[in-house]
């Protein structure tokens, strides 16, 4: 690995100097190799990674890649290791950085693109098709009728756990997911908890078992507690993965 | 040469394309959606506040029908918007909502009994009807006769997305993501698909379809501040304009929200003040009622962004590194509602500012300053949601100029319009495809790869030093600061000049890395150019519209004038080459008005220049209904101005308390 | 399963019935019902081994009730034997159940461990504490085991104390002490994450509390043990000299 080390920014009265290192790789060339850069700015009030990145990508280095969408913590997109820890980078504010050195690295478990990075999307929609993350019924609505009564908190309760943005944290905090593949993780696991507890959805827990009863789904999962400790949402999933091992357990 | 057929094709992965592609397969049609990022990372996921429907359960929205609705559409829309697109929405709209429901959208439900809220900035009791317990809940939003905003918390836009991905992933809707079109095949009039990039392995793909639908979205990032997300750049809009042959529609209507958090530009959702949150000035004093004594900060949204600036501009903002600002105050709501309802708008006061809003007191406003959230502007298309000049190019959601919104769109009208395009124009985006046959060939399909393939090295030839991000930054400025809030003559003049020597000064930038694989630099280089174009189409509408509508302020021709502007801006791209839009106009048909242009009850007063034909049409509707009698709503409506739906979307919505009247 | 139904399993990873094998459910449930069922006897074997503490009596005491004295006389060691075949079988059991979570291969195991150096989170890095403390006692265990099973009259203040200390078991039991006590107590916290047992109104407040509870349970066992072994390493230094000879209580001389 080589450090190559870059650095255009005029000096900026009061504000200190940061340091961010990326991983540079581009998977998509046979003949890159890996190695780390590191980038001096200077750190403007309320600086975000994304404001950073933007920053280095926009006025130091055009060819770096990065996915940010909707740069508020809502669609997920941004999700890196951020000094050992998954995280969203939108929401990560520069100065909660003492020392002002930050490395990024990419998401982990995913695959790799380029840099920072991954292919989240195919990977989520195929885990979304594995445990079938749709209601099922069997009951026809009429949708010009009025529709059919909820409880508040049960609606409250699905809406808990709907809050999921498939940033794909929960993985890469995940050992079980890092060493086997075909985990579905947190992020599955708390989607069948969300339909299991959605009053629309009619599946019984034997055909949950039939998503989830393996060693794939939730009897995979070793409580490590990475997803539950790293979730920028804070979703219950601790206590969903239990609450479904439970109800499988049974099935 | 990569080609890849299919029955449907689909650009955008949001709600409106999502749902169309549900439309799609659900008449068996083999059906592919690309999209840019993941479909669940697209723009309508930040849709915070909620849906409009006028299903009318809380006791709040107690007697609120589809005419409510349709009559605050067309008043917010400041009568820019097509009626008939109007009462097409506002009839499906409790439809899409209930379909969502069964889908799974954990919509916040009302329980029966006595509940507090905060109405005014005074707590108030209001007591929920037995009958209406566990049914969908509404909050109030801007512009609004009755509270008729569904909710999931403010994260609605994120659960209905979900759902509807969800539902598309069920009926194997082919998903194609990391994929951006950026030409639009076309031959005598008719399209046939798209030429797309692969944004990961540079590779360019032809796309080929009985029937094409755009629906990426808006432009918002045309802006330096905009609270759309970084990929709301219009390049759907942009390739269809570079047709030569597809229309834009109203360009220059550009909606400000009130409210985007400063400096991030992130937006604080609507249902901060529908659930009785208010503003204030650097003295903490409350200005909205002053202005607008009726609707408050529950104006319309073009209204209340007005009105801020104005204050602003007589000294009353607060100073700040980033400029003047307002507060939003949400305290008075109480710790345990913001928590519950407005916990995302909680997270990113915490998270970008330190600032938490549940501190009572001055402690926990908000920094808030009006910025670019919403294109009412887009593809112009019939109701069917066709293009009228390409046949077989549909567009829906905010990509398109399908008119539901005119002039200003009201909060909650966009996810909801979203979704029912996605129903209404999805459907007849189905009967197409299922109807047509493809009458291409290799060698057309070819033609138009090869062109890309050339721009794109064209580009990365071009050799004279300038920096595409340059370019981008000053046409970004140039739109916030002369094609704003407010808008005069000088400054759009000046802005159009100046953005037509960007779009030429594009073919002076040098791309350093010349690789056409997975390089950012070379996607900024071609997007730019079409933002410009873009931009050049706002602008010059702006320029040229000598009146003000809607979001539309012109502060040399501060009225609203029906007599000759109540038409729409159309821009087409007729060559290549050219560095300006050609625009003409289309007139809207007030004889055909089920709502003739009248005040719309706030906003300033006597700031119209109402057309004569108005009164004649509002004659001929108290005609109309004198002849009929007492007869119902329904057939009254069908007298003043018939519609069609496909389906059975046309059949009447039952709602607690009075049926299917 | 007969023949044909593992066949049908292999070709279609589902049974006659078309539905899931339920062999996943009952080998977690069954991992759990062991870990907790050792861990529970642990805690107890611990305690019982620092009876020493209270003096050579107690233990010698304490031993002669395990073999049964009150109802047989003088004690029936085969007891102990019976008791450690028991303790061997659960082992195995466990041993052989939580091998299935173990890194399969390099990849997997490299994988983790940069991962979980990567990532320095406390859970993660107490199942690295699980997984080579569980490695290692196939073979502590397994030795300690075995001898309880052969020579199961080996038990008491001086013949405990000079296989400690003249035998030279003394490093292995150390070993074995710390694994045990690090794998039994992280094991219960993590059942009682994995069944959601203590969750209460905020789990994640409980979950800290159920993490410091342990922490304190590990201290305070490693301790008593570390404690009760340097006892048991006093005895056997003072009594080289008469190595072999049994324990007799103080009356009866």
């Amino acid at each position: 690995m080589i450090n190559k080390s870059t650095q255009v920014e005029e000096n900026t009265e009061g504000y200190r100097e940061i340091e961010i290192t990326v991983f540079r790789y581009n998977s998509q060339n046979k003949n890159d190799t890996p190695e780390y850069q590191t980038y001096k700015l200077i750190e403007t009030p309320g600086m975000t990674l994304y404001i950073a990145l933007i920053k280095i990508w926009s006025t130091m280095d055009h060819h770096l890649s990065f996915d940010f969408v909707c740069r508020a913590g809502i669609c997920g997109s941004c999700s890196m290791v951020v000094n050992g820890k998954p995280r969203l980078a939108c929401k990560t504010r520069t100065n909660e950085f003492e020392d002002g050195k930050i490395t990024l690295l990419p998401l982990p478990t995913f695959k790799h693109i380029k840099d920072l990075s991954v292919d989240t999307g195919n990977w989520m929609n195929a885990m979304s098709k594995k445990v079938e993350s749709w209601i099922h019924t069997k009951e026809k609505t009429d949708i010009a009728a009025i529709e059919k009564p909820i409880e508040p908190e049960d609606a409250q309760a699905v809406f808990d756990l709907d809050r999921c943005i498939e940033c794909g944290i929960c993985l890469a905090s995940c050992s079980t997911k890092i060493m086997r593949e075909d985990f579905v993780g947190a992020v599955g696991l708390n989607r069948t908890a969300r339909f299991a507890i959605d009053p629309h959805d009619e599946r019984t827990d034997a055909e949950f078992y039939e998503l989830i009863g393996d060693d794939n789904g939730v009897f995979g999962c070793m409580s490590l507690m990475g997803c539950e400790d790293h979730c920028p949402k804070e979703l219950p999933l601790q206590t969903k993965i239990a609450y479904m091992r439970r109800k499988m357990v049974k099935a | 040469m990569k080609i890849i057929y299919t029955d449907a094709l689909i650009v955008g992965g949001g709600l409106a394309g999502l749902r169309s592609a549900i439309a799609a397969r659900d008449k068996g049609l083999d059906t592919i959606v690309i999209s840019m990022v993941p479909v669940k990372r697209s723009h309508s996921a930040a849709a915070q506040g909620g849906m409009q429907a006028s299903l009318g359960n809380t006791i709040k929205g107690e007697g609120d029908n589809e005419d409510i609705h349709f009559a605050d559409t067309v008043k917010g829309s400041d009568w820019g918007c097509d009626q008939d697109v109007a009462r097409m929405f506002v009839t499906t709209a409790p439809k899409a909502i209930r379909e969502l429901a069964a889908w799974g959208v954990p919509w916040n439900r009302i329980g029966k009994g006595p509940r507090e809220v905060i109405i005014n900035g005074q707590k108030e009791t209001i007591v929920e009807k037995d009958e209406a317990h566990g049914l969908i809940n509404a909050r109030d939003f801007g512009g609004t006769k009755k509270w008729r905003t569904c909710y999931t918390s403010d994260a609605t836009g994120h659960t209905m997305l979900y759902a509807v991905a969800n539902e598309a992933l069920k009926r194997d809707v082919e998903i194609h993501d990391k994929k951006e079109a950026i030409s639009i095949i076309h031959e005598s009039g008719i399209c046939s698909g798209v030429i797309a990039r692969d944004l990961i392995s540079g590779e360019l793909i032809a796309y080929v379809a009985r029937g094409t639908m755009i629906a990426t979205g808006g432009y918002g990032r045309i802006y330096k501040q905009s609270t759309n997300a970084i990929i709301c750049k219009g390049i759907g809009i942009a390739i269809a304009l570079e047709t030569g042959i597809v229309q834009l529609g109203n360009m220059e209507a550009v909606q400000f929200h009130p409210t985007p958090i400063v400096p991030s530009g992130i937006l604080l959702t609507e249902g901060c003040r529908g659930d009785g949150g208010v503003l204030r000035d650097k003295d903490g004093y409350r200005f909205m009622p002053d202005y607008e004594p009726e609707k408050k900060e529950l104006a319309s949204r073009d209204v209340v962004s007005r009105r801020m600036i104005e204050h602003i501009r007589k000294g009353k903002g607060v100073k700040s590194p980033y400029g003047d600002h307002l507060w939003l105050d949400i305290s008075i709501l109480g710790r345990e509602h913001i928590e519950k309802n407005l916990h995302d708008v909680q997270d990113i006061s915490k998270t970008f500012n330190g600032i938490d809003p549940a501190d009572e007191g001055e402690k926990g406003w908000m920094p808030v300053l009006p910025m670019q959230h919403y294109s009412m502007g887009g593809i112009r298309v019939k109701p069917t949601g066709e293009t009228p000049t390409l046949k077989g190019l549909f567009c829906s959601g905010e990509a398109a100029c399908w008119d539901l919104h005119g002039f200003n769109r009201l909060g909650g009208n966009s996810v909801s319009e979203a979704v029912v395009a996605g129903m209404i124009v999805g459907e007849y985006f189905a009967e197409y495809c299922a109807n047509t046959h493809l009458n291409t060939n290799t060698f057309t399909i070819e033609k138009f790869l090869e062109a890309q393939r050339e721009y794109l090295q064209e580009i990365l030839s071009y050799d004279g030093g300038r920096n595409i991000f340059d370019i981008k930054d000053r046409m970004r400025t140039i739109m916030q600061e002369k094609v704003g809030v407010f808008r005069n003559g000088k400054d759009l003049n000046d802005a159009v000049n100046e953005l037509e020597d960007l779009l030429k000064m594009v073919k002076e930038i040098t791309v350093t890395d010349k690789s056409l694989c997975n390089n950012p630099e070379l996607n900024e280089a071609y997007r730019v150019t079409k933002m410009l174009k873009l931009a050049l189409c706002v602008a010059k509408g702006a320029l040229d519209r000598t009146e003000s509508r809607g979001a539309h302020f012109r502060e040399d021709y501060t009225k609203r004038d029906d007599i000759n502007w109540l038409k729409r801006t159309i821009a087409t791209w007729v060559n290549p080459n050219d560095t300006m839009p050609t625009l003409s106009y289309e007139a809207l048909d007030i004889s055909k008005m089920e709502m003739p242009p009248a005040f719309r009850g706030y906003g300033k007063k006597g700031a119209i220049v109402l057309n004569p034909l108005s009164k004649k049409r509002e004659e001929e509707i108290v005609k109309i209904k004198e002849t009929l009698g007492s007869v119902d709503r329904f057939t009254m409506q069908e007298a003043l101005m018939d519609y069609d739906l496909p389906k059975d979307y046309k059949r009447k919505n039952e709602r607690v308390g009075v049926g299917y009247d | 399963m007969s023949q044909k139904d593992n066949t049908v399993e292999l070709l279609t990873g589902k049974n006659n019935f078309g539905k899931k094998s339920r062999i996943p459910a009952k080998l977690d449930f069954l991992q759990s019902v062991t870990g907790l069922f050792l861990a529970l006897f642990i805690t107890f074997h611990i305690l019982f081994e620092s009876s020493i503490l209270f003096g050579k009596e107690a233990m010698y005491r304490l031993t002669k009730l395990f073999e049964g004295e009150p109802f047989i006389e003088g004690g029936e060691p085969l007891i102990i034997t019976a008791l450690a075949m028991v303790i061997f079988s659960m082992f195995i059991f466990h041993a052989f159940l939580a091998m299935r979570k173990f890194p399969a291969s390099y990849k997997e195991y490299q994988r983790y461990r940069a991962h979980r150096e990567l990532l320095n989170h406390q859970d993660t890095n107490l199942w690295f504490i699980q997984i080579t403390t569980g490695f290692a006692m196939f073979f502590l265990g397994s030795i300690h085991l075995y001898m309880m099973m052969t020579s199961p009259e080996k038990i008491g203040p001086y013949a405990s104390a000079d296989r400690i200390f003249s035998d030279w078991m003394w490093p292995m039991y150390l070993l074995l002490l710390v694994s045990v006590v690090m794998h039994a107590w992280v094991g219960v916290y993590r059942l009682i994450i994995k069944w959601g047992w203590f969750d209460g109104k905020d789990p994640r407040k409980n979950r800290k509390r159920s993490k410091l509870i342990i922490k304190v349970l590990i201290a305070v066992y490693l301790f008593i043990g570390l404690v009760s072994l340097a006892s048991y390493m006093k005895i056997g230094y003072d009594h080289q000299s008469d190595y072999g000879s049994r324990y007799v209580m103080e009356k009866i001389k």
